[in-house]
């Protein structure tokens, strides 16, 4: 069958994509399927990998089941997520509005950003020990700077005729910033909550692999020191994919929460 | 202080941070050799990028932190395991933003080289390293920060010197006092890898404005 010349053109990559993803995963299994070659310690082949994950949802590992592990993960990392969202939003509208408080705060932030989110693990595991809280405290720093930094911004960039013709209107500082505020500046929070999000996902794996007992991050590191490649390999896809969900998830919402983007956008231009 | 002095936990704080600059440098500077020839093939040749963008769209997703067990179970605690995590964490800015400048090139830049003679090679060294050069440097910056971020955590996890190390030793034996000197050198560090980078920006590329995309 012949496709029209524009129908190759998006075709035609996709199916170079697909066979280079079949060559590797082919590659892969002849690599473990030929004795001695790779040992499966090494590299278990596909179809172990398939096995495990089957064994893995139907019967507990390390304490829990496959799906136990991830909504612990989920869990910690929402706590993390909504208190990184609780105080960064309000504190960014806050530092976009009042300069004073920008020129004190801005200094100490971008001073305590570059501690990567990671080096906050021992002092966390110090504070808490080995809780959710440590969990959920590293989650939070590492997505409370892509919330504030990005509501900040969002906010300064409304258009300032906007708020005073609000103003003029005769809305009073709550309503400008329900009304008008909020509304502009939404799409910009939004891509800072994404970030956020990945960020606090990313996180969390790390902190799990070293304190913990439960969650993906720690399943991982029980294959590693149970010398189960196969396990590892099961819990990297599945944070994968929940990292992924995640994306989606929050990508839909934006559109279903602000379907005037496309128009407003539209507007400005 | 007292670290600089006295050994702590086999080395010296100075050794510790030679441990860590060591790693890091090497897994940027291997994703680099890697990233940056691959991410320009991407951007120039269509096929190229056919076969590898989804591979790294399928393996993007998995954090590199989420390496660390498999790579201590490949290759030991030693230094090629934290080299692989650093070096995982590093290629895929290397090649996106490799991939990025090369692709956004005005099509008009190349046609005119082509018209004034110039071959593919002139075209690719002459042109598009030119053009693209700054989108290039960020990549770069930008790997280097995540190389950073993630030689912390795999310190952690895996190692017998660096940073990371002695920062969770520090917190297992209850001395605050190193585990705060040492999260404000890594904090001092990072904030140098990316002082350092935005400079290099502007020697390389001074006709750039330095508010170039994160």
């Amino acid at each position: 069958m012949r496709s029209p010349s524009g129908e190759t053109a998006t075709r035609e990559p996709v199916a170079w994509g697909a066979a280079a993803i079949g060559l590797l995963v082919l590659l892969w299994w002849l690599a473990t399927a030929i004795p001695g070659l790779v040992p499966p310690r090494v590299l278990p082949s596909p179809v172990d990998v398939v096995l495990r994950f089957g064994a893995l949802i139907a019967e507990p590992f390390s304490g829990a089941t496959l799906l136990g592990h991830a909504v612990v993960s989920l869990q910690r990392w929402g706590i993390g997520v909504l208190a990184a969202i609780a105080l960064g939003l309000p504190l960014g509208i806050a530092l976009a509005w009042l300069p004073p408080l920008r020129a004190v705060v801005t200094p100490a932030f971008e001073l305590l950003r570059y501690i990567p989110p990671f080096a906050w693990v021992p002092i966390a595991v110090l504070w808490f020990g080995a809780t959710t809280t440590t969990q959920a405290a590293i989650v939070f720093i590492a997505a409370f700077p892509a919330c504030i930094i990005n509501t900040q911004l969002a906010v300064a960039q409304v258009d300032p005729i906007l708020m005073r013709a609000a103003r003029t209107l005769g809305a009073g500082s709550a309503r400008t910033l329900a009304k008008v505020v909020l509304p502009v500046a939404a799409p910009t929070i939004f891509t800072g909550l994404r970030i956020a999000f990945s960020n606090g996902w990313m996180a969390l794996v790390g902190a799990e692999l070293v304190v913990g007992k439960q969650g993906l991050g720690f399943l991982i590191s029980q294959g590693q020191l149970n010398d189960s490649a196969s396990t590892i390999l099961v819990g990297m896809t599945t944070i994968g994919v929940l990292g992924t969900a995640i994306d989606v998830v929050l990508q839909r919402a934006q559109i279903l929460a602000l379907p005037w983007r496309p128009v407003s956008a539209r507007h400005v231009e | 202080m007292r670290l600089l002095s006295r050994p702590y936990l086999g080395s010296t704080l100075g050794q510790h941070i030679a441990a860590s600059l060591q790693i890091v440098i090497g897994g940027w500077l291997l994703a680099g050799l890697v990233g940056l020839p691959l991410g320009i093939a991407m951007g120039w040749c269509k096929r190229v990028r056919w076969i590898a963008f989804p591979v790294f769209q399928i393996l993007r997703p998995v954090p590199p932190l989420a390496w660390i067990p498999l790579a201590i179970l490949w290759l030991g605690i030693g230094d090629s395991a934290r080299i692989f995590v650093v070096f995982i964490a590093a290629v895929v800015p290397w090649v996106m933003n490799s991939m990025q400048a090369v692709d956004s090139i005005d099509g008009l830049l190349v046609r005119a080289a082509l018209t004034l003679g110039a071959s593919d090679r002139q075209i690719l060294t002459r042109v598009v390293c030119r053009t693209a050069l700054p989108t290039l440097v960020a990549g770069a910056r930008i790997a280097l920060g995540n190389a950073w971020t993630t030689l912390v955590a795999a310190e952690l996890l895996a190692a017998t010197a660096g940073l990371g190390y002695i920062a969770l030793n520090a917190s297992r034996t209850l001395e605050i006092g190193i585990l705060l000197v040492t999260m404000a050198i890594i904090g001092a560090l990072g904030a140098l890898f990316s002082i350092g980078m935005h400079l290099v920006t502007r020697w390389v590329a001074p006709w750039t404005e330095s508010g170039v995309a994160t």
